[in-house]
């Protein structure tokens, strides 16, 4: 243990809360995990009585040695990307948590439950209005889009 | 919601790329915080400025030493722990009562709804800072500072405590939130401001953080202004109002230092 980088050990810490007592809904893809521990896939369901109940979703969250002073990078991928007005078809999120509201004291918990709150208040599926040109222009890291968050209630 | 002109993502790699050479050179050019300088040194930076120098010459009548902080939206709370410790390395008395407060404060803010799971790495970071810098005697005064200076400028221990006092600052706005909400211009409610002005990294303390700190853990706090106001006066206020100042700092628009009282 005392060869791990502080980062290290707060991942490791946090993985090992995720997988004991993780937030209704969410389990951490342990196969992942445990072949590189700064990506992780946690998977993600849709919650009963939302507009995507029945589905199951798919985030991978991706670790930099500044961990937990930066936010991971967070995406949905796999097959089935929620369609949602803060969710681009490319698995890219607009949810300012994930930049410039990022706090260390936030956690990978706290991102999934961000998520799910995200998409369990959502009252019509659709794509962000600017979903075409944003997936052919962006960077291949979200954390690379200087987001412009002005609707929260979303 | 949306992207920012989306068809400028190259223009947005730039900007961010610009964004993380300017806080490289910032780093790499000054230390978290600074050795003892004399004051009279800010007087470089508003040469020939009448109103600057006459006010950088009354201010020196007070204080002759200044010790800075790197400008990273840290400042204060850096500069607010590194001058508090500083005076308990000189007051046991003062020092174990913090010791016992800053054990105490986890819990409370536990109460308050913050994760532990979270919150135990800063706090036991923290303790960690303010055990290190126990004032045996006063001999090794002298030695204890140099292992605070020490401590502040590794980004580990130093950013931990900034977290730290973040969480406590957030944790006295929500407790108080009736009253501090009176201080917040806009839309914003406590719960907003807290997750998007106290909690992240970098941002920028403004009164309403300091007033907050200070009351949460009891220390008075002296600013003087530095600006281009009226008088040849540097204006001074004190945190929380009439109480005994126990940290001086500096205030530059944007930018908060240490400063020593003669």
């Amino acid at each position: 243990m005392s060869s791990m980088s502080p980062s290290e050990r707060r991942l490791q810490k946090e993985l090992m809360s995720l997988i004991k007592e993780p937030p209704q809904g969410v389990t951490v893809d342990t196969e992942s995990v445990h072949q590189n521990l700064s990506e992780w896939k946690i998977n993600i369901k849709g919650s009963e009585g939302t507009l995507y109940e029945g589905e199951d979703f798919q985030l991978l969250f991706k670790f930099n040695n500044k961990y937990p002073f930066e936010s991971p990078e967070v995406t949905f991928i796999g097959t089935n990307i929620p369609v949602h007005p803060h969710v681009y078809s490319n698995g890219h999120i607009c949810l300012s948590i994930l930049t410039e509201d990022w706090s260390p004291a936030l956690s990978v918990q706290a991102v999934c439950l961000s998520i799910a709150s995200m998409l369990s208040s959502c009252r019509e599926k659709k794509r962000p209005p600017d979903n075409t040109l944003y997936v052919k222009t962006c960077n291949k890291n979200p954390k690379k889009t200087k987001w412009w968050y002005h609707d929260d209630s979303v | 919601m949306e992207s920012v002109g989306n068809n400028d993502a190259n223009r947005d790699e730039l900007i961010i790329q610009q964004q993380r050479e300017i806080e490289k050179e910032i780093s790499d050019s000054t230390p978290l915080v600074s050795g003892q300088l004399p004051l009279t040194c800010l007087r470089e930076e508003y040469n020939g400025d009448e109103i600057f120098t006459e006010k950088i010459r009354e201010l020196s009548k007070k204080y002759k030493f200044i010790r800075r902080t790197r400008p990273d939206g840290n400042c204060f709370f850096r500069a607010f722990a590194y001058s508090y410790l500083e005076y308990l390395i000189t007051n046991n008395t003062a020092y174990q009562e913090f010791k016992i407060l800053a054990e105490a404060s986890k819990d409370k803010l536990v109460q308050l709804g913050f994760p532990s799971f979270t919150l135990e790495d800063f706090h036991e970071t923290f303790m960690d800072v303010i055990k290190r810098v126990n004032p045996t005697n006063s001999e090794e005064n002298e030695k204890v500072k140099n292992e605070l200076h020490t401590v502040f400028n590794e980004q580990g221990y130093s950013d931990y405590v900034v977290v730290y006092l973040r969480l406590i600052t957030s944790g006295k706005l929500q407790e108080d939130a009736d009253f501090y909400q009176n201080f917040i211009e806009g839309d914003f409610s406590i719960e907003e401001f807290r997750h998007q002005e106290v909690e992240p990294m970098y941002k920028e303390s403004d009164h309403i953080h300091i007033i907050a700190l200070c009351t949460a853990l009891g220390v008075g706090v002296r600013v003087e202004y530095l600006d281009r106001g009226e008088g040849d006066q540097v204006k001074a206020h004190d945190f929380p109002e009439g109480s005994e100042p126990k940290v001086y700092l500096i205030y530059r628009p944007g930018h908060y230092d240490i400063l020593y009282p003669n």
